[in-house]
């Protein structure tokens, strides 16, 4: 009796490279330009308001070792735009490379860019490489969002091989404005349990607000009222003109609930893209 | 130079009576205190360990290392500040790496000619780095000696809030030895493409610190 060989892992690498430019056209922000090749998809659903709003799709439902990602976004001058993603980003089991992920933005002069991609969802032996370069003009306005789950929490999954590097830099005028690198290498040691880094919690958030000059009691009122809006694990600091806020909670539920409040506030009125609804 | 002026100078420049004001900071541990985290002398070596390995501690060493290497290049130490002053997670961290990187750069120009050092504001990490290279010291020590101040001064810092004693704390930093040569053989070898921290919890109680009232520390 022969048994059928089971047949050879092929691993089928998964590459998108999506472009969204928009410009302002009497008051409202329309497309400008769009590009999208391999596994990225771009839509733009249809919005009563000013603001035009993008949706992301990787259709190749994740991102696995030697997968590449690129997004670009490019904002012209008094434009208004959301950009979130269809579904979570699920960063699948690699054999050992990273999956690659990079982002560049350009917002111009008074234009507004809120980046809220859903959730990443970070999975045993997952592994991820991603940057955030964002480049502003003088009097631009940037919201940026990360959020990250750490393995499937319904099925109690807890993590001890994953890696997620995620680095961000967003200039203004040319100057660096805020850096950031989140680094979590759980292969090296497993101390997620640490009260410095996460205690019980699973899913943290990070939120960088940026705007242009103004005076300090404008700035200290912004910060005054979204610290009333943070519950749970959550801090808010304003450094020069931006605003940081971290979250961290038990679950992604959890962490949402603590999301919304303050996007709903930093969105100041343009209301929170659909997939973020429900 | 011989090593014993190595050793001093860098006895001088890290000693707690170095102008640089490092007992009014204690970088966000004074909230983790004040929320129970942080309670006894394991929980304290804990968050040491943690934010050495993972945390800003971390990535001030990483930078430290390259203005060490970079000392003698204005242009590359000015961009290792711009990075350093745009990492800084709250705002009293951002102030804590200014005004003493400020005040080390004031008191260090007693053993360098005009102009030699990095021009304020530049933070702790890069002005000291770059005192050190400059000197042409012992790269790996140049940055044990950092972190051994770093952790000396949390230590004081956890005595004044009572967490532990003098002994308690004695007992940390003979236990904590390990960690700062590993992690300033680590950042010897590092590059800024190893900037990374992980310590979400320490990074929300340093912005919680700001609201903190009554408070012994200004992080």
């Amino acid at each position: 009796m022969t048994i059928a060989a089971p047949p050879p892992a092929v691993m089928q690498r998964s590459h998108g490279a999506g472009l969204i430019a928009v410009k302002s056209v009497t008051n409202r922000t329309r497309l400008d330009r769009l590009h999208q090749s391999g596994n990225a998809k771009i839509r733009i659903p249809e919005t009563r308001t000013e603001c035009l709003e993008a949706v992301l799709i990787n259709t190749a439902g994740g991102i696995t070792g030697g997968d590449t990602l690129n997004w670009t976004v490019e904002c012209g001058m008094n434009t208004a735009t959301v950009v979130t993603t269809q579904a979570c980003e699920r960063i699948y089991k690699s054999l050992g490379e990273n999956g690659r992920q990079t982002t560049a933005i350009t917002v111009d002069e008074g234009a507004s860019l809120f980046w809220l991609p859903q959730e990443t969802i970070l999975f045993q032996g997952g592994r991820l490489q991603r940057t955030l370069e964002v480049s502003l003009a003088d009097d631009a306005r940037f919201l940026g969002l990360e959020a990250v789950l750490l393995g499937r929490e319904a099925m109690g999954e807890t993590l001890d091989d994953a890696f997620l590097h995620d680095r961000w830099r967003i200039r203004r005028a040319g100057n660096l404005l805020h850096a950031d690198d989140l680094r979590l290498d759980l292969r090296s040691n497993n101390t997620l349990h640490d009260p410095s880094i996460l205690a019980a919690n699973r899913a943290f958030a990070t939120l960088v607000w940026v705007g242009p000059e103004e005076d300090g009691e404008v700035r200290a009122l912004r910060l005054g009222r979204v610290r009333a809006l943070l519950a749970g694990s959550a801090g808010a600091s304003a450094v020069g003109p931006k605003l940081l806020i971290r979250m961290a909670a038990p679950s992604g539920y959890a962490l949402r609930r603590q999301l919304m409040p303050v996007l709903e506030h930093l969105l100041d009125g343009r209301g929170l893209p659909k997939v973020w609804r429900t | 130079m011989s090593s014993t002026t190595d050793l001093l100078r860098l006895m001088s420049w890290l000693s707690p009576v170095f102008p640089t004001g490092g007992y009014a900071y204690s970088g966000g541990l004074e909230q983790m205190v004040h929320g129970g985290a942080i309670h006894d002398a394991q929980s304290l070596k804990g968050r040491i360990a943690a934010l050495l390995k993972d945390g800003p501690p971390w990535n001030d060493a990483v930078l430290f290392a390259a203005a060490f290497r970079s000392s003698a290049d204005g242009e590359t130490i000015e961009e290792l500040s711009e990075l350093a002053r745009a990492m800084a997670g709250s705002l009293e961290r951002h102030r804590e790496a200014l005004d003493q990187g400020a005040a080390f750069l004031a008191a260090a120009a007693n053993w360098f000619e005009a102009g030699a050092l990095p021009a304020s504001p530049t933070p702790l990490c890069v002005a000291v780095g770059a005192a050190c290279g400059l000197q042409s010291m012992p790269a790996e020590e140049a940055l044990a000696a950092f972190l051994h101040a770093w952790v000396s001064n949390q230590l004081q810092a956890a005595i004044r809030l009572s967490v532990v004693g003098q002994s308690g704390a004695a007992r940390l930093l003979s236990e904590l030895e390990p960690a700062i040569a590993e992690t300033a053989a680590r950042a010897k070898a590092s590059t800024p493409g190893d900037l990374g921290s992980c310590t979400i919890l320490a990074d929300i109680a340093a912005m919680n610190h700001e609201t903190l009232e009554p408070r012994l520390f200004l992080s």
